[in-house]
């Protein structure tokens, strides 16, 4: 039982990382949260892969840990570093209001998560109720924040919170796509980074809300 | 090495060597002979795979079915097109200073390497890798988008890559949640993921959770095909790609991405019955019709018009499949298959006519052209009279299967709408190109567009003509053969 409620509490955790990320401005404080959210999903993945023995899970924890837990944050702080941007504008919707949201979402997700197979009991409840959640939350911050580095964090959310679901409620994707998907979202990342460096030298700015030009 | 593996490894050796630096004349041959080898290649993979048991690879991880033999051969047709219209594109930007050699190579990489995860998409058989294909194609394409490196191309290279992760965020998620309702039965390898699998299971899939996956996995998928509600990088992409490059992602893109929906539907199919899955495409398709229409109507840029013709497009085909009886799912690869043959003349010539005319504005091209620009202009009106679906060309026929067997079917309701939408969308398409091709000149103090000369974009275009009319009166029994083979693949043969 002792890992089941290892497994609720990382990814209790990982909600809560979520949660903080909606409420925080600073932008290097939002990376460390989801540097952090993603090493709480590796934790999720080596304690169900300890329990079942399934080593395949392991090596993907190692995987999320090393990649979007210390790689893409490096990354992204190092994007933020030299274009010298630290804080995320007044977002559209004010913080309270968005926490409120994200709580209604909350409950969403996890009615949502009953409907699944094995979705309604035990730790998997949690983790897919979590991950569904996490899912919405990050659509959230995708159309209310207006900084690129906030948007391509909000996916990031996304994509973790899809891997959670993967651990909740399948034995662990096959490790050669876990692997191809992972390849996937670096190179994605990078590209967002890239992208980030020229739109900052273009507009001399990183609000999205610039690129308003094709219409219609 | 089996003829399956070659025709993938084949366009993969034309972008490594495209990255190398050489003479011009090399890189041309390398880009355009590589291109013609994988078509070559894919049109005998077709064929081995109508003589005997469809081939496969990696324990049927790629594996070629009547469907895949069929978006395949399409694929590498519009990828060998497309290296050859850009031998002339290229060689005209880069007389006018465009394009630097940096960025050259890239091109010379980046198309290649587009085809490729095209042709992978089409003989996935494993849902994994077929997302992960797919989301190649997206990044290849975003480096494509931003190819002139304009404030306008950044803009739609950031939504494009923005709103393309989203989808495709959303289709794997569906992936994920269509492994877990099979949990356990499936089994843990890669083999898992299986759609051959997938679907010889589907009476024992966990039906919620399929439901679920379904609909993730077709907006997911709908996003990079381009059907509404997630549309709205299209216009953008296929205004700022440059031409060779936008008729990749609005042909093989749209074909992959239909491949994808269609897996998708028939896993759900087996599993739920007809109603679920095509209920849903049908909504879709219907959805990017109507759409489409207001947007055609107010369009103030070529090619912006060529990308909500598109969205039309996918969405008719979307129409074709979820309406779900045979003779509607024949129209609907019957409709794919001309759009094919279609699509690169139009992309070609207004392409010529935007780089003649250093914009792809209305206000700056137009109105006359046919007066300045003569063979460029006429090209596109003919290539408008095809796109629009007038008789007596092949889309016209298309649309005509999937409308009939509209009719007869249970969904009146629904088809009446989408044909009231066609008609819409067919004088709007005229309205617009005949306000650019025909209307008064612009008095002669505006911008003189460059001259036209005969050349080998000016040689593609024409090839593509030929092609486009030719394929209304006479396809190949080869491609006949596809097109059947994959409606026996949606009417579950296996």
């Amino acid at each position: 039982m002792m890992s089941q409620d290892l497994v609720i509490l990382f990814a209790a955790g990982m909600l809560v990382t979520a949660y903080l990320m909606v409420g925080q401005k600073a932008l290097f404080t939002a990376i460390r949260l989801y540097a952090l959210q993603s090493m709480l999903l590796g934790g999720v993945a080596i304690v169900m892969g300890l329990t079942d023995h399934r080593w395949h899970l392991l090596a993907g924890a190692a995987l999320t840990i090393g990649l979007k837990g210390v790689g893409i944050p490096w990354f992204l702080m190092r994007v933020i570093d030299r274009i010298g941007i630290r804080r995320e504008i007044e977002p559209i919707l004010n913080v309270p209001a968005s926490l409120l949201i994200c709580l209604g979402l909350t409950v969403v997700g996890y009615r949502v998560s009953t409907g699944l197979a094995d979705g309604a009991e035990g730790a998997a409840h949690h983790v897919i109720g979590v991950s569904l959640s996490m899912l919405l939350m990050g659509l959230f911050l995708m159309v209310t924040r207006r900084k690129a580095v906030t948007q391509i964090l909000a996916l990031l959310t996304v994509e973790n919170a899809v891997f959670l679901v993967a651990l909740g409620a399948t034995t662990g994707m096959p490790l050669i796509v876990e692997l191809g998907i992972s390849f996937d979202v670096i190179v994605a990342v990078l590209i967002l980074g890239v992208l980030v460096h020229r739109i900052v030298d273009r507009f001399e700015s990183m609000d999205v809300s610039h690129l308003s030009k094709l219409k219609g | 090495m089996t003829l399956l593996l070659w025709t993938l490894t084949v366009p993969l050796l034309t972008a490594l060597v495209g990255v190398v630096p050489l003479p011009r004349w090399l890189k041309e041959a390398n880009l355009v002979w590589g291109l013609a080898l994988t078509f070559l290649l894919s049109m005998a993979t077709a064929r081995q795979f109508l003589a005997g048991p469809p081939p496969t690879a990696f324990e049927e991880a790629l594996r070629v079915d009547g469907l895949s033999a069929l978006v395949l051969v399409l694929s590498a047709f519009v990828g060998l097109l497309s290296g050859a219209y850009s031998v002339g594109y290229l060689r005209r930007n880069e007389a006018r200073g465009l394009v630097s050699p940096w960025r050259r190579r890239e091109f010379d990489a980046l198309v290649p390497l587009y085809v490729f995860a095209m042709l992978l998409v089409s003989v996935s058989n494993n849902l994994g890798i077929l997302w992960i294909a797919v989301e190649i194609t997206t990044l290849v394409s975003v480096f494509l988008v931003a190819f002139h490196n304009r404030d306008t191309s950044l803009e739609a290279a950031w939504k494009f890559l923005v709103l393309g992760s989203l989808g495709l965020a959303f289709a794997l998620l569906g992936t994920v949640l269509l492994f877990a309702s099979g949990r356990g039965i499936l089994g843990e390898g890669m083999a898992g993921l299986n759609w051959t699998r997938l679907v010889d299971l589907a009476g024992r899939l966990h039906p919620l959770t399929l439901k679920l996956g379904v609909v993730f996995a077709l907006v997911g998928y709908g996003t990079k095909a381009g059907l509404a509600p997630i549309h709205t990088w299209k216009p953008d992409a296929y205004r700022e790609a440059p031409s060779p490059a936008g008729v990749l992602m609005a042909v093989g893109m749209l074909n992959g991405a239909l491949y994808c929906l269609l897996r998708v539907h028939l896993i759900s199919r087996a599993a739920l019955g007809p109603g679920f899955s095509g209920g849903l495409l049908l909504a879709l398709g219907l959805l990017s019709v109507a759409v489409a229409t207001p947007f055609i109507l107010i369009q103030w840029n070529l090619k912006r018009l060529l990308a909500y013709s598109s969205v039309e497009h996918v969405g008719i085909m979307a129409v074709g499949v979820g309406l779900g009886t045979e003779a509607a799912t024949f129209g609907a690869l019957l409709h794919m298959t001309y759009h094919t043959f279609a699509k690169p003349l139009a992309f070609f010539s207004a392409g010529t006519l935007a780089q003649l005319h250093s914009s792809s504005d209305f206000d700056e091209i137009g109105p006359g052209t046919l007066a300045r620009t003569p063979v460029a202009s006429a090209l596109f009106m003919l290539a408008a009279v095809i796109m629009t679906g007038s008789p007596p060309f092949g889309l016209f026929f298309s649309e005509m299967t999937i409308l009939k067997a509209g009719f007869a079917g249970p969904h009146t309701a629904a088809v009446g709408v989408f044909l009231a939408c066609l008609v819409l969308l067919f004088c709007g398409f005229f309205y617009q190109v005949g306000r650019l091709v025909l209307g008064e000149q612009p008095d002669a103090a505006a911008r003189v567009p460059d001259p036209e000369r005969f050349d080998a974009g000016s040689a593609t275009t024409i090839l593509a003509a030929t092609l486009a009319v030719v394929s209304a009166f006479y396809l190949p029994q080869g491609l006949l053969d596809l097109i059947h083979a994959a409606v026996r693949v949606v009417e579950g043969a296996r």
